[in-house]
């Protein structure tokens, strides 16, 4: 255990190196989610209520669901497992007494830790800031369950990156694919607008995929538009994609290794 | 005792043919031609415990790749392979424990941070406790020259300095063997140096078992007494350094200087093969048991020899001979 706790100080260390870099990165989010807000905010000119959401609703919707899905990324963590494989220092792990899968969710918490602080703070800032367009919502079994809907949201996010990073072992130089999938993760999480904007079947369909629970489905909890009970379910639907998904992780790692080794990068 | 033992090793690589031309990259999108290439074909080798062994052979004649395999990271296509007594590519941490592999052309070092951090982090993942960790790491710096780099950044090191954090974070664990991948490669001649006396004092201190793979000749005739040569995934000599000039070099050089006027090509052309000619310098090229008679022969004749000198055919022409002509 001590070799992983290492890791995430290394990684520690190494982030606090690039400290502006972060927070430019954290800027770029600020912009996303404040145009967001003046495109809701247009739009509300004119009605009340669109698909259920009133102005504050929304507000909050955006407000809240940026803050939980901040948590939950880990910020194109794709692009450093697949740099490890493209340029062969994969062979570095390999031949070390580590597990490299536990060292990437290690490295990853590392790497995120400092990041979410940062991103968590300007976050608050942003809150603070719209204060009389978001509702605080004061039921601790709503924060109790949030609060596990993150740890679970971050480890989704964190092994569906690990497996699309994989996807290097086949094919070299992979942005557009990362791209692609990542677009795609952000319209289905409900980052974009509530999903249930769209037709119920659309709704459904999402609820059975692992995005939908690291933006819209928290954020919905939180409005109080689902209730704890239907939170719980969620709750299970997250954590039987994890197991499905650190399944697939181990599979797909023995596979790629084999590409890799024939390969000989 | 027997440390590294090689048995019909072979490896064999998978890559598809890449066609010329826009048209043949669209076509093999949907078909493609599977080829094969075989980097290593069923070598033999055995190893003793603290010999430092020299790899060479031209780019792509399947140094690198029996390196990975006998660091586990590349599965052979056939043969086996026991290092220490343990299959490298069954990767278990009590052999991963015991060796290292240190690339020239890769690092392992954390870029961003400095290099002490990496020793750290080397430290935890390979389990050293804090008392060898301390003794072995002081000794590195010392005799590496270090101390003061420590705490630099490893991207604004030199190449030299880099490679030296390199193998100290390589032999923190001290591994019992070592597996050295062109640890000389881009370095000035000083730093070369440098690294050639380290890699010399430690196996002489440690009798840590060392492959070591270089495209320096000088590196390898100052650490090498064994060299094994491998062409086109087959070994073409497996012995001495010394034997194997004799045996791919069956002549030697003759330099010969001249006093006053010097000499004409003419005259000496009789003595043997011309290599090098001035007025007053030729070098001539004879065969090994003559070497002898023809200095007597040219010291005896007329010609105003102000000095004469018989030496061995440089090792790095040996070799160079022995890849060119692929034999």
């Amino acid at each position: 255990m001590r070799k992983y706790l290492a890791v995430i100080k290394a990684e520690w260390q190494r982030q606090m190196t690039y400290r502006v870099n972060q927070f430019t990165f954290r800027i770029g989010n600020v912009f996303e989610i404040l145009v967001q807000i003046l495109i809701w905010t247009a739009i509300f000119q004119n009605v009340q209520v669109i698909r259920g959401y009133n102005y504050k609703e929304m507000m909050t919707y955006i407000l809240i669901g940026w803050l939980l899905s901040m948590l939950m990324q880990n910020y194109g963590f794709e692009n450093i497992i697949s740099g490890h494989i493209e340029e062969g220092k994969l062979s570095n792990f390999i031949s070390k007494p580590i597990n490299y899968i536990k060292y990437l969710i290690t490295l990853s918490i590392g790497r995120c830790s400092f990041t979410v602080a940062v991103a968590f703070g300007m976050n608050v800032v942003l809150l603070f800031l719209f204060r009389h367009y978001f509702i605080l919502s004061k039921d601790p079994l709503m924060w109790a369950v949030l609060v596990a809907m993150v740890l679970a949201g971050y480890f989704i996010n964190l092994f569906i990156s690990i497996l699309v990073g994989f996807t290097s072992f086949w094919t070299v130089d992979n942005h557009g694919i990362f791209y692609s999938i990542n677009t795609l993760a952000k319209f289905l999480s409900g980052n974009y607008f509530p999903i249930n904007i769209l037709p119920a079947a659309f709704l459904n369909f999402s609820l059975a995929l692992p995005f939908v629970y690291t933006f819209y489905f928290p954020a919905q909890l939180y409005l109080g538009k689902i209730s704890i009970r239907q939170g719980l379910v969620g709750l299970g639907v997250e954590i039987a994609w994890l197991a499905f998904l650190y399944l697939v992780i181990n599979w797909v790692w023995k596979l790629g290794l084999k590409k890799f080794e024939s390969v000989g990068i | 005792m027997l440390i590294i033992k090689v048995s019909n090793l072979s490896k064999t690589y998978e890559y598809y043919k890449k066609q010329l031309g826009v048209w043949a990259s669209v076509k093999g999108l949907f078909r493609r031609e599977k080829l094969h290439k075989e980097a290593v074909k069923e070598i033999n080798f055995s190893i003793e415990e603290g010999e430092l062994v020299g790899f060479l052979g031209p780019n792509g004649a399947g140094k690198t790749t029996t390196l990975k395999m006998l660091s586990g990271i590349l599965y052979p296509t056939s043969g086996e392979a026991k290092v220490l007594g343990y299959t490298p590519w069954k990767r278990q941490p009590e052999y991963q424990k015991q060796f290292a592999l240190v690339m020239g052309q890769k690092n392992q070092l954390w870029w961003d941070l400095p290099a002490m951090e990496s020793f750290i982090l080397n430290k935890e993942i390979y389990e050293v406790s804090d008392a060898d960790f301390k003794e072995n790491l002081d000794e590195l710096v010392e005799l590496l020259d270090i101390k003061d780099i420590l705490d630099v950044q490893v991207r604004k090191l030199s190449l030299g300095q880099r490679m030296k954090c390199e193998l100290v974070a390589a032999l923190l664990h001290k591994p019992k063997v070592l597996f050295l991948d062109e640890p000389t490669i881009g370095l000035d001649v000083v730093a070369q140096k440098n690294i050639r006396d380290f890699i010399k004092q430690y196996n002489q201190k440690n009798k840590t078992t060392i492959i070591l793979t270089s495209h320096y000749m000088e590196d390898v005739k100052e650490l090498c007494k064994r060299v094994i040569i491998i062409e086109e995934g087959k070994i073409g000599y497996d012995g001495d350094l010394a034997r194997l000039i004799e045996k791919y070099a069956p002549y030697k050089v003759l330099k010969i200087t001249f006093e006053g006027e010097g000499v004409k090509e003419v005259d000496i052309r009789e003595f043997g093969e011309m290599h090098q000619f001035a007025p007053h310098s030729i070098t001539l090229r004879v065969p090994r048991e003559k070497a002898k008679n023809v200095a007597r022969d040219i010291l005896s004749s007329n010609l105003p020899v102000d000095d004469i000198l018989i030496d061995e055919v440089d090792i790095s022409d040996v070799v160079r001979k022995i890849f060119s002509n692929g034999n």
